[in-house]
């Protein structure tokens, strides 16, 4: 396996950092991943489920291609990649230097416990007196000071609060491992030896040095220390000059000529100062004139104290560092109206929510109100609690409370029953995203979900002290009130501390809420080159657009990393020598018995099993070794293989050689193919909860058969052709074709017109101001040049066939001129278009122009601005409704944009929106409060009542229902601008040429909405820009780099391995009935026609064995689960 | 038939429900004797044989637990599954096999508790139908 050389940081260990980290690897680099938290997956893996499918899909993230580099589990439990160091309890404390070159310094958090020593016996939690709230479950239980970070955490070590922790020293004694450091026991390993023969100096020194936790030993005279120093190590000596007998100068020359790492501080009376000044010149660092207080004495000894604990400092150098700081709630309690949290039973944030329905909550997933326990009949939620506030400081939107909301009363309804009424209180239901609207309309429709507009008042505690009582002024200015039992605050968020930290270190800019910002027309990229945003640290976003930004934060890194020569060097990795053990010979199993303190809770094995063992004929020996997650465990194996002439190995240990890590030093140690040897978890329902030999048996048993019957094969590989064909020249199409072919990798680059830009030819500006044209003419010009880019404008594919590494399109150029492009990958940036519209006056009033007819007419300058007296901005024409039923998020901001400039040109003008719900995620929620401020009238309507148009002269009247007086309104308007929202332009046929799916609104289907968010399902086929969703430039730019990202995993090698369980075909057994091609979910078998063959694509099958289940003849198989071994370890279990 | 203890194999998948059986394990939940737990790497790969291979040779329940519907990793092979013990439910009476000795589940990674109630209360089902009789008479074949 080749291995680029290059590192980059990425710091955070959620699902930003997770992706980035992990899309960094796959491309083949080096990453370090930092997390101060004991566990990564930070807030996803505290959520149980996500919508749309109201479920999990968090292991969709882990690699499909080189998949046996990664862990194959759930990622809660934490996870593994062979390039990824994963440090967890470890922050940075110093970036310093260019991008390219960046110094690092890592540190671990202090105290804690060590993964490495840890067995997760739990004695350590047993005996902690403290319990402190379970940040885990948002504090709705308690957990002790030492305990596990997360129910999933694996392998299963302990973490310690540093915050809870009393010191008290319990679970020290009750470690078997000595895993534990107490935290500010640093200070107490710093030992100090104080030399004075003042009685009086020694015990105050004593005092405070013992005070501020250091360790201190006396000694009262020159020969006494200088025994102490030869029987001790000190890291430390506070020496005073005048003593009688040997003088202290001369204790520092002999203490220095025994230990010259030892520093030494002088204490002198004043009238000695000159004698110290000399000492200085012989060893001493430094001096105190007496008589000295504790404010001089303790920075100095803290001062060499910090150098001896930097010493334990990790220094790195990174190409690039992703900062993945992520977010935090806001604390309802901090707030002007906490509306009841914290005072009322029943009052919870949207995270404490989740905690409650989760099946490792405090309810075990039952939902019952948290402290009385009683069932819950009626929920409501408070949205835009801490955001979307100016009284809070927090001008913008949160951007995923409203879709979590849906999800939690949708959740609620499935734990509780249909009969649990939910309802949502909100100023809009703000569901700006592909699948959001129909989602929120079959929560409303289909599930009973109720929607209040409205921002309640407050939150009280009803009559008799029973229910809340929620108070609410009606859109109609009526007040209601209405009772619950359970409310939920969709509490906003904040950027993690962290944020602010790394960005004074760095010299970043933060907006005025506390978030990076990030450069013009990226998501990702700051001020600083070598230091990227990954995640939510520069703006909240969703899951799915979480992911892209970190994964175009990732292309970022790569391309640092690539530019400082890592895309050159590759460092060879030896493979395993499979052909030193042909699958012909017999097997010899060696059955090794792993030992060590966590064993010690698992049943003995009884001497049946053992003696079942030994006589079986295929097992060629029978041993005890010492623990096989550590070095000197694996030390011996290679020589017991020998020694007993063994080709396979069957190891009995605990749960923890599941690990892929220790799997993977096993493996090498014994210099065997993984699938020769097998894992029998002897402990996994250990102790006291089952105390049952006969699954050590069972387990024994099943790895016995599986490895008799293992065919280890040698991995298949296929080649890849290093070239992407990017479809489609917008910004996405450009960014895409550019990020690829900056890392060296050829791209023919495809566009229909006669000229790139795409949608960029007619947008002037961005909402942030930031002007369009040049950032086309930029990209345009990148291409153009670009040694790596092959351009075929005017050109069109016409036919296209092939799998992933070796695609063959058939494009059509200008004259009828067909070319053949092979190509590993294929990157679909088809871009969209503003939707036809109907209806509302359009062609019949020559007032009435959609958002783009008006973007065109200003840049044109057609539009006599000074003409207007009023303008009509008309949302959600023709969109959020079927057929095109979903948000195309743009419209709000431009209708917003354009109001601006058209207001720039006349100022006074009159405006006017009609709208649904306005769609203002993040910080465009600004532009919203400029607006209303600056006199936008802002009116919604009901979409079975929508505005209607009708000409008048020049101009037009729009008639509304205002909500507010309760009658129809009239609006004469100049201008009556439609926002008619996106439709995509991939054509059906292209995408199935690659074998990409669109979904119902002809939009490309991703392998996985939220953790695949522009991969296909079909390998190789990746899509970005608005032919994956309706996107501002900044948003679809990032979804290119992401696009270019994943198709560099691909891309960067010549040939890319299969994993290990992969499904196999046995030819001489298939009848060729095609089931298996039917079953397979990623398209990885097909018919070869000429062959008359079923053929698997080892890279794209993913072994879920669907083929070999459904295959009537036992053709298909799966490697490792042969019907021979499946029905041995069957057999064993019965027996 | 107090102290008859029923055998019961569980076709658990990688990524769900084998990480709920881990959980439980680690939590320290109480899981019933004679489980046999057979991690696969999806629901959608059992094959009706290896269910059938269980009941006629000893089995007296068979559980089958993925992950729920929208969860699975393969993107559908639960959906694969419950086609197809639903139909093997339905003939399974064939046999002379009680169609509730085999039985699906859809179990989370978190969902530990429920995983171990799940194979409680269907050991509990298990004792009351009595001992598979099928195993019985198919056992020397």
């Amino acid at each position: 396996m080749k291995r680029r050389v290059g590192r980059a940081v990425v710091v955070g260990a959620g699902i930003a950092g997770i992706r980035a980290a992990l899309d960094l690897a796959e491309v083949g680099y080096g990453v370090t991943l930092v997390d101060r938290a004991p566990h990564p997956t930070g807030l996803l893996g505290r959520l149980d489920s996500q919508f749309p499918t109201d479920r999990c899909g968090l292991c969709r993230m882990l690699p499909r291609i080189e998949r046996d580099a990664a862990s194959a589990h759930c990622l809660r439990r934490g996870f593994f990649h062979e390039r990824i160091d994963l440090r967890l309890n470890t922050e940075v404390a110093a970036i310093e230097g260019e991008a390219g070159r960046l110094r690092v310094t890592l540190r671990r958090v202090s105290g804690g416990v060590d993964p490495e020593r840890c067995v997760g016996c739990g004695r350590c939690a047993a005996v902690c007196p403290v319990e402190t709230p379970d940040a885990f479950n948002a504090g709705l239980t308690l957990r002790k000071a030492i305990d596990r970070p997360s129910p999933h955490a694996f392998p299963d070590a302990y973490a310690l609060d540093p915050e809870a922790c009393t010191r008290c020293g319990a679970c020290l004694e009750a470690c078997p491992t000595g895993a534990i450091r107490l935290p500010g026991a640093e200070r107490r390993s710093f030992r100090i030896l104080v030399v004075d023969d003042e009685l009086s100096v020694r015990d105050s020194l004593k005092e405070w040095l013992e005070a501020e936790g250091f360790s201190a030993a006396m000694a009262a005279s020159g020969p006494e220390a200088l025994a102490a120093l030869e029987a001790e190590s000190f890291h430390l000596m506070l020496l005073d000059i005048k003593m009688p007998g040997m003088e202290g100068v001369e204790v520092l020359e002999r203490a220095k000529r025994m230990r010259p790492a030892l520093d030494v501080v002088m204490m002198t009376a004043y009238a000695t100062v000159e004698t110290a000044v000399e000492a200085m010149k012989i060893g001493a660092l430094d001096y105190l004139i007496k008589p000295f207080d504790v404010a001089s004495l303790i920075p100095k000894v803290a001062e060499r104290f910090e150098r001896f604990a930097a010493a334990e400092d990790l220094p790195l150098t990174a190409a690039a560092v992703v900062l993945c700081g992520g977010s935090e709630g806001y604390d309802p309690l901090s707030g002007k109206n906490p509306f009841g949290y914290g005072a009322l039973a029943g009052v919870l944030t949207q995270l404490e929510f989740e905690r409650l329905l989760s099946g490792t909550g405090p309810t075990g997933g039952r939902l019952l109100r948290p402290r009385d326990r009683q069932p819950v009949g009626r929920i409501a939620w408070i949205q835009c609690v801490g955001s979307r506030d100016l009284q809070e400081g927090a001008d913008f939107c949160a951007s995923i409370c409203c879709m979590a909301s849906i999800k939690e009363a949708l959740r609620a309804k499935a734990v509780a029953g249909a009969e649990l009424e939910a309802t949502i209180f909100s100023m809009d239901v703000r569901t700006p995203g592909k699948s959001f609207q129909r989602y929120r309309e079959r929560a409303e429709e289909l599930h009973g979900v109720r929607f209040v507009r409205a921002r309640p008042h407050s939150v009280t505690r009803g009559p008799e002290g029973k229910g809340l009582r929620i108070r609410w002024v009606e859109a109609g200015g009526g007040c209601r009130e209405e009772s619950f039992d359970l409310v939920v605050l969709a509490v906003g968020r904040r950027p993690a501390p962290v944020v602010a930290e790394a960005a004074e270190r760095l010299g970043l800019a933060l907006n005025p809420w506390g978030f990076l910002v990030p450069e013009p027309f990226s998501l990702c990229r700051t001020a600083h080159p070598g230091i990227l945003i990954g995640g939510t640290c520069g703006g909240m976003a969703d899951i799915a657009e979480t992911v892209i930004q970190a994964s175009a934060a990732a292309a970022e890194a790569s391309l640092r990393l690539h530019a400082a020569g890592g895309g050159a060097a590759e460092e060879e990795k030896p493979p395993a020598a499979l052909s030193e053990h042909p699958a012909g010979e017999p097997p010899r199993i060696l059955a090794v018995f792993c030992r060590c303190e966590r064993s010690a809770d698992a049943p003995a094995l009884p001497d049946p099993v053992l003696h079942a063992l030994r006589r079986d004929p295929e097992v060629a020996a029978v041993e005890p070794v010492a623990p096989l997650c550590t070095a000197e465990g694996r030390l011996g194996l290679a020589a017991l293989l020998s020694r007993a002439g063994a080709n396979r190995l069957l190891l009995g240990a605990c749960r923890l050689l599941r690990h892929p890590s220790p799997l993977r030093e096993i493996e090498e140690a014994s210099g065997l193919p993984a699938g020769w040897i097998e894992t029998a978890d002897l402990a996994l329902w250990a102790g006291e909860t089952r105390p049952d030999a006969h699954d050590a048996r069972f387990a024994l048993q099943s790895g016995l058969v599986r490895l008799k019957n293992a065919e280890a094969r040698e991995t298949e590989a296929i080649p890849i052709t290093r070239a992407a064909l990017v479809v489609g020249g917008g910004v996405a199409g450009m960014t895409a074709a550019l990020a690829v072919a900056d890392h060296g990798v050829a791209v023919d680059l495809v566009e229909a017109a006669d000229r790139l830009g795409g949608n960029l030819a007619w947008l002037t500006r961005t909402l942030e101001g930031h002007p369009v044209p040049s950032l086309r003419e930029d990209l345009e010009a990148r291409v153009k040049r670009h040694p790596r880019i092959r351009l075929h404008t005017r050109s069109r594919v016409v036919q296209a066939e092939g799998e992933v590494g070796s695609f063959v399109t058939l494009l059509e150029g200008p004259q009828g001129d067909v070319r053949r492009i092979e190509h590993g990958v294929v990157i679909l940036a088809t871009g969209g278009r503003e939707a036809p519209v109907h209806g509302f006056g359009r062609g019949e009033s020559p007032a009435v122009m959609t958002q783009a007819e008006l973007e065109r007419s200003l840049s044109a300058g057609t539009l006599e601005a000074a003409a207007l007296e009023a303008v009509v901005m008309i949302q959600c024409a023709g969109s959020r409704r079927e057929p095109r039923n979903y948000c195309s998020r743009v419209c709000c901001p431009t209708a917003l944009r354009q109001i601006a400039a058209l207001r720039e040109r006349r100022p006074g003008l009159r405006a006017a929106v009609l709208y649904r719900d306005l769609m203002t995620p993040g910080f465009a929620e600004t532009a919203f409060t400029r607006a209303r401020q600056e006199g936008v009238l802002f009116i919604p309507y009901r979409p079975e009542r929508p505005p209607e148009v009708r000409p008048a002269g020049r101009a037009a009247v729009v008639t509304v229902e205002e909500p507010i007086l309760g009658r129809p309104l009239e609006i004469e308007a100049q201008l009556v601008v439609l926002a008619a929202g996106v439709v995509p332009t991939l054509p059906r046929e292209l995408a199935e040429a690659y074998g990409a799916r669109l979904d119902r609104d002809g939009f490309f289907e991703e392998a996985d909405p939220k953790w695949r968010p522009v991969d296909g399902l079909k390998e190789g086929v990746f899509a970005c820009g608005l032919a994956l969703s309706p996107r501002t430039i900044p948003e679809a730019v990032a979804t290119a780099q992401a696009a270019a990202v994943r198709a560099l995993a691909i891309l960067g090698r010549e040939r890319l391995p299969s994993g290990r369980i992969v499904a196999r075909i046995r030819r001489s057994l298939c009848s060729l009935c095609e089931q298996c091609i039917e079953a397979c979910p990623y398209g990885a078998r097909r018919l070869d026609p000429e062959r008359r063959q079923v053929v698997v694509n080892p890279v794209m099958c993913q072994g879920c064995g669907a083929c070999a289940a459904v295959c009537p003849n036992d053709a298909a198989t799966l490697e490792g689960f042969s019907a021979r071994q499946m029905f041995g370890v069957i057999e064993a279990a019965l027996g | 038939m107090t102290d008859f203890e029923p055998i019961l194999i569980a076709f658990v998948c990688n990524w769900c429900t084998y990480t709920a059986a881990d959980l439980a394990g680690t939590s320290r939940l109480r899981v019933p004797k004679n489980v046999r737990l057979i991690r696969v790497m999806c629901t959608g790969m059992v094959d009706p044989q290896y269910i059938l291979k269980a009941l006629l040779h000893g089995a007296d329940g068979v559980l089958v637990s993925g992950c729920h519907p929208g969860d699975c990793h393969y993107l559908n092979g639960n959906f694969k599954a419950r086609r197809r013990i639903k139909l093997l439910q339905e003939i399974l009476p064939c046999f002379g096999i009680e169609s509730e000795r085999l039985r699906l589940t859809w179990i989370g990674a978190s969902d530990g508790i429920r995983f171990a109630e799940v194979l409680h209360e269907l050991v509990a089902r298990l004792r009351e139908i009595g001992p598979n009789r099928a195993a019985a008479v198919t056992a020397v074949y």
